[in-house]
């Protein structure tokens, strides 16, 4: 009973996870610009999640290691410098991007510009992170966190039709503009298949002292909340390809996204947006920070852990705080949150080879993983997801240039 | 023992189970004639440092004056203070005697004086 409270925990976790500025700002981009047509693209990108945290998961569970952690040791100190410098420069871009999103939530609801919030914001976030343990901090934004439904909510509120929605899950050709098409269904896969995202699920699996029994747990966390997680972001969409691409709105700011809440709830729809974009980008902003901690302490050995007294793990807390104050400096240089959202979810596709790479010599590391090494499936599946990462990562910066970033 | 799989970069943790850091390189005797023997291992940024490039190992130890933390650093740990357990490696010293920890003690009585621990 007790395990089965924790993988529906687990789950809700995930859902409420999954949802931050990245998300949501490229699903009300695709659905302004291409109506239903890009769907497929979050279903493929969260799948893709998925299969990494449950091997992330798994690494963990088994080894009682992370990703960081196995990497430096198996791949050895080089690599993980690189791997290092890639995720620190990636979680700076995405938590200016999360903390921003936090502030414009409150710019929405109050009318004061979103500058004046961002100290209030980092502050918050720093006091969750000194105070919460690591139950507080996932959980209890994982709960927060299902506020997001109202965008599922919404979406179904405006019926749309079964089956152009059933259509939109299988990849299509766009009718107009391929070039922005492609380049928004990449920066749907990097909004998605988020670094931090996969060691922070290896860490809370270490925290929590996973162990083999868990595997099962495992699986059903990564691929049901990846999964619900991806139904949100799913609403978002339809719910800007029903309200926004009939009327010809592009979403250039979280306000036009905003706006395609309002025909659902009336005056209750940008207070719902708001709701739903501060708290899922509050929960990642203080993932991410936690996850800078993490990445830090693990590849140098230090001692680390959001459940020990914070003096107990000096270095570790010391880290997610400068990390915090510094994404907030650079928040408050006035770059505008969305397209500092799309920078950082372009850097993610990039650098994804270097992040799936380890995977494929980690889960064939029988010292690792035991017996529960990647079969040919799991194994063909990760080369794939490594074959696409890299031509992802060739396609998105030349994608940018030639008109896709809008 | 392999030197890279068993030794180099793996977490050492000192005689009361806490984490010291990592094998971020390791000391070899090499005399001619002779097969080289393994010495001890280095914990510490300025040994990982001259991993990268001599350079920046310089780099690094001028930081670690500059912060007043470089004292017995890098950490010389002998490979006979050492065991393998659990990948793991288990040093028999106490990482507060060695400057392994010394910026993690810095920043520890820093939280404590400021009550923020």
């Amino acid at each position: 009973m007790k395990r089965a409270a924790n993988v529906l925990l687990g789950v809700v976790t995930s859902i409420g996870g999954f949802v931050e500025a990245g998300s949501i700002s490229t699903a009300a981009q695709a659905g302004s610009e291409f109506g239903l047509a890009l769907l497929w693209a979050i279903g493929a990108a969260a799948l893709l999640l998925a299969i990494l945290a449950e091997m992330s998961g798994r690494l963990a569970a088994l080894s009682g290691q992370t990703f960081v952690s196995a990497v430096r040791e198996r791949l050895g100190f080089h690599y993980q410098l690189a791997l290092l410098v890639a995720e620190l420069l990636i979680d700076l871009l995405l938590l200016t991007a999360e903390l921003g999103g936090v502030a414009i939530a409150l710019q929405l609801v109050t009318g004061v510009d979103y500058r004046w919030w961002l100290p209030l914001v980092a502050f918050t976030g720093a006091l969750i992170l000194w105070l919460g343990t690591f139950a507080v901090i996932e959980d209890g934004f994982g709960i927060l966190g299902l506020v997001t439904l109202a965008f599922v909510v919404a979406a179904w509120k405006l019926h749309p039709a079964a089956g152009a929605v059933g259509r939109a899950l299988l990849p299509s050709l766009p009718a107009h503009d391929p070039v922005r098409y492609a380049f928004l269904a990449v920066t749907i896969v990097g909004a998605t298949v988020s670094p931090y995202l996969i060691n922070f699920y290896g860490s809370g699996a270490v925290e929590e002292q996973w162990t083999e029994r868990d595997l099962p747990s495992n699986r059903i966390t990564a691929y049901l909340g990846m999964g619900f997680g991806a139904i949100v972001s799913m609403g978002v969409l339809v719910v800007a390809a029903l309200v926004l691409h009939p009327a010809h709105i592009s979403v250039h700011t979280f306000d036009d996204a905003a706006q395609a809440f309002r025909p659902v709830f009336g005056k209750w729809g940008v207070p719902v947006f708001a709701s739903g974009l501060g708290i899922g980008c509050l929960g990642a902003a203080v993932e991410i920070a936690l996850n800078t901690g993490y990445v830090l302490a693990q590849g140098f050995g230090w001692t680390w852990g959001a459940d020990k007294k914070r003096a107990n793990a000096a270095r570790f807390s010391v880290a997610f705080t400068l990390m915090l104050f510094a994404s907030m400096a650079v928040a408050l240089c006035g770059f505008d949150p969305l397209s500092v959202t799309l920078v950082s979810v372009s850097l993610t596709v990039v650098l994804m080879p270097v992040v799936v790479l380890p995977m494929l010599v980690l889960m064939n590391d029988e010292e690792l993983v035991r017996r529960h090494r990647s079969g040919p499936i799991g194994n063909t599946l990760l080369a794939a997801i490594t074959v696409l990462g890299a031509v992802l990562a060739m396609i998105v910066v030349p994608l940018e240039m030639m008109g896709g970033g809008g | 023992m392999k030197l890279v799989d068993d030794l180099l970069d793996r977490q050492v943790v000192d005689r009361n189970g806490q984490k010291m850091g990592r094998a971020d390189s390791i000391v070899l005797d090499v005399h001619a004639g002779r097969p080289p023997r393994i010495v001890a291992i280095e914990i510490g940024p300025s040994a990982l440092g001259d991993r990268l490039h001599p350079r920046a190992g310089r780099w690094v130890r001028a930081c670690e004056r500059a912060l007043g933390i470089a004292d017995h650093r890098p950490v010389r740990i002998a490979i006979d203070d050492i065991q393998r357990k659990d990948g793991k490696l288990m040093a028999n010293v106490a990482s507060g005697e060695t400057g392994a920890v010394n910026l993690e003690q810095r920043l520890r009585a820093l939280m404590r004086t400021l009550k923020w621990s």
